[in-house]
Parts: structure tokens; sequence; C-alpha cells
């Protein structure tokens, strides 16, 4: 009897799978295309994940959910290619992988879908509402925008441009030109030789941990969050920081904070490694420190 | 997604300092300018119909010039200032600002109409288009609204209080292309 249950549950679970599979449909399908082609992606939910390759083409592999279909076409300059479902408000997620040539433009949509790139040399456009994304390399620039999704940026985009409401944004590289912001989420940038950078958030934390290059001009913005400025010795800096309300700690140089010049808050004005890269700090009431790393 | 307000010991203690003003100064420039356009404006949006620039494209594109436009104005302020010379870098931050830009409460006001008037209408454009957003992420955007909100009132307030601090004017700018850069980029990704 326990033997004919089991082999009954056997029969239902592979009847059940199969449908499911039966739902789902794989894709595999290319085109010829230039090496410095213009390629646009859009897929609402899933996953989409991209990578550089060294072939003047494009491939797309993936598995698309039930009524959902893959649209592709364009020339050798540049393709589109988009995943359509049946409900638009319900849509079945698709997983698609895109090989492209390396240095060509990507631009990529989704919804709720994740997006991560690699090995892309060329420029990158990525927007999700509440996906995550995700890029590794040093493509020439990035410009990645979220609502409530998380970026991350692993490598040294030559121009970078991130933001996100309630996502986090990270940089794990450098850049000669960034530009991140968030409304709460938290700021976490890590790497040498920054020259024109801006870090802005209303709440959420700031934390930077690295080097500047001379003759450069760096800002961090906060409102109430905390900024935490880590600066390995002997990197160019003359540090000016404001605060309406919040603490300032300098461990990093002799200077000392000194009351703020309209009788409240406090600001700081010291410069380490003889100075030379503008290092401007302004937080309305969130505290402030730079730290020395090594 | 609505504008603060300052109370009304706030208004009071406001009023008490402008009567402390001169009686008489020399308006900005491009006041009248702004004026005209504002009272222009204000006439074309009391029109119930629904104007071509009143589409969400024409507001993201009016967000953007207008953040673009602080933004030009904050670069140069930023780009005038000298690199080095640390010692009196809080007096250069008075020097290198642009005749143009905003440095007491009641220049901002003129600006901040600007900010508030688009605000409002891309607010309104959110609530009333169709957009393709998910009720979890329509509910985040109205938290982090609400965290913008209450930055810009706080902003608000301390500016009342020193209406002559010039770094408040320009964390309240900050606050306001934060709010602005925001729903215009939800505009645009809720249109998809």
């Amino acid at each position: 009897m326990r033997t004919l249950r089991t082999v009954r549950r056997a029969v239902v679970l592979a009847v059940v799978g199969a449908s499911s599979l039966g739902a789902q449909t794989k894709v595999n399908r290319g085109l010829p295309l230039n090496s410095d082609a213009a390629i646009r992606i859009y897929n609402s939910v899933g996953t989409v994940r991209v990578v550089g390759w060294n072939r003047d083409s494009v491939n797309v592999r993936g598995v698309l959910g039930k009524g959902t279909t893959l649209h592709m076409g364009g020339g050798r300059a540049g393709i589109k290619m988009f995943v359509e479902g049946i409900d638009d408000r319900n849509p079945a997620p698709a997983n698609i992988e895109v090989s492209v040539p390396a240095r060509s433009k990507v631009w990529v949509k989704t919804a709720t879908a994740d997006i991560e790139v690699t090995g892309v040399t060329g420029s990158l456009d990525l927007y999700v509402v509440g996906g995550k994304i995700s890029v590794n390399g040093n493509p020439a620039d990035v410009n990645a925008e979220a609502i409530d999704g998380s970026i991350k940026v692993v490598g040294s985009p030559g121009w970078m441009r991130a933001k996100s409401a309630s996502g986090d944004v990270t940089l794990d590289g450098s850049s000669a030109d960034v530009t991140i912001s968030t409304v709460s989420g938290k700021i976490d940038a890590d790497g040498m030789g920054f020259e024109k950078a801006k870090f802005e958030t209303v709440t959420g934390s700031i934390r930077f941990a690295g080097s500047f290059r001379r003759g450069g001009l760096v800002n961090f913005d906060t409102h109430s969050g905390s900024v935490e400025v880590g600066v390995s010795s002997g990197s160019p800096a003359d540090f000016d920081v404001v605060s309406i309300a919040g603490p300032i700690s300098n461990k990093l140089t002799s200077g000392r904070p000194v009351a703020g010049r309209y009788g409240r808050g406090a600001e700081l004005t010291t410069s380490s490694g003889n100075g030379g890269t503008r290092v401007q700090i302004r937080s309305f009431k969130g505290p402030v420190s730079l730290i020395k790393i090594d | 997604m609505t504008d603060d307000t300052l109370d009304e010991d706030r208004i009071r203690d406001l009023e008490a300092r402008v009567a402390q003003l001169p009686r008489e100064i020399e308006p900005p420039a491009d006041s009248w300018i702004a004026i005209r356009k504002g009272i222009a404006e204000d006439k074309r949006t009391s029109r119930p119909s629904v104007r071509i620039w009143q589409r969400p494209v024409y507001l993201a594109a009016a967000a953007l010039l207008l953040v673009a436009g602080s933004s030009v104005v904050t670069a140069i302020a930023l780009g005038r200032r000298a690199p080095s010379d640390s010692g009196v870098a809080v007096a250069s931050r008075d020097a290198s600002r642009p005749q143009g830009a905003p440095a007491t409460l009641a220049e901002f006001t003129l600006v901040e109409n600007e900010y508030i008037s688009t605000v409002n209408r891309l607010s309104e454009s959110l609530e009333s288009e169709d957009m393709q957003l998910a009720p979890e992420t329509i509910a985040k955007l109205r938290e982090s609204l609400r965290v913008i909100d209450e930055a810009i009132l706080e902003a608000r307030r301390a500016l009342a209080a020193d209406p002559a601090n010039k770094e408040l004017v320009e964390m309240l700018s900050t606050s306001y292309n934060h709010k602005l850069d925001l729903l215009r980029r939800t505009t645009e990704m809720g249109r998809s």
C-alpha cells in the first residue's frame, strides 16, 4: 500500500514537473553585430545578465516564463530586444543571458528583474525600479538608476552616475568622475584616485575609504546620515567641513573643529598630504568623521 | 507628496525679522521675469483642460531643466572656489558664490516657488497617470518622499530662524533637487 502511494506521488510530481517545464520556453538566438553597436534590452521580471565577449555578434540564451515572448531585431549598428508577457500586471519571469561585443553600448531597463553586467568596456545605461544592479569590469561609463533597488559596481568605470532612493549604492574600485546619490540608502565607496566625485544622501550613511587625485573636487552632502571619510596617508586633500547641527570628528589631521560662522553648528578647515584636492563635506545634522586609513 | 508650510510661531518670528529690514531695497534683476512667468503659469494651470506641457514627459523635462539649472549654479559656485588656500576656505565660500544664486531666505523663496510648482505637477502626474508600478514600490516611493519632505521642512525651519545662512540655502536646494529628481525618475520609469 505504501509502495503504491509512493508510486502515485512520483507520477503526480512527474506530471506537474513536466507541465511546468512545458510552460517555459528556452530561447537561444543570435545576430551579427558591429563591435561598437548599440543594444537595448527590456525585461520586466526575472533576470538580465549581460556578458561582454570578443565577437561581432549578439547571442541571447535563457528561459522565458509561461506566455512570454522574446522579440528581437535590428541591424549591425544596433538591435533592440524585449520580453513581452500576456499579462502586463502579473508577468511571468524571464531569465536571459545576453552576450554582446565588449565595446558595445548597452541599455537595459527592468521593473523588478535584476541586472548583472560583466566584461563590457563600452557604455552602460541601466534602469531598474525594484531590482538589483550589479556591474563588474571597467566600462567607459555607467549610468545606473533604481527606485528602491541596490546598485553595486566593482571596477573602474571612466564615468559613473548611480542613483537610488532607498537602495544602497556601492563602488568598489575607482572612477575619475563619479556621482552617487540616494535618499535613505547607504553609500559605500572604496577605491583610489578619485578626482571629481560627489556623494550625496538625505538620511543614508556615507562611507568613503580611499585616496584623491591632486587637483580634484570631491563633495559629500548629507542631511542626517553619517559621513565617514577615510583617507590614506599622503592623499592630497583640503577639507572644508560644515555641519549645521551635527558633530565633526577629526582623526586624520591635527585640525580641530570650530564653532560655525552663523552662530551654530561647527566647521573644520584642514589639509592632508600637502593639499591640492578640494574636499567639501556638508551636513545638516549627520555626524562627520575624518579618519586615517592604511 | 504635499508641500510644507511654516507654522504660526515661525511666521510671527519671520515677520518680526522682516520688520527690522530696510523699507526699500533694489530687487534682484530677474525678479519681474520670474513673477510674470509665475502669474502666467498660474493662469494656465487654473484651466481645467490638460495642456501639452502638462504631460508627464514635458513635466519630467521641466524637472530635469530645473535640476540641471540648479546644478549649473552650484557647479559655477564650486568651480569658482579657490582650489587651495584652506585657511580662507570659509571666506572663499561666500566670495565665490555667483551673483544670481540665492543666498538668503528671501532670495530662495523665488526659486522655491518654481521648485514647489514643478514638484506639484509631477506629483499630480504620478497620481493621475496609469503608472506601471507595484504597490510596494509606490509605498517605498512615498516613504522616500516623506524622508525628503522632513529634510526640507527641517532645513526650512532652520533657515527661517537664520535667514542669512547660505549653507542652509544650499542644503535646502539640494533636498529639493533630490525630490525633483526622484519624481522625475519615477515618472519616466513608471511609464515604460
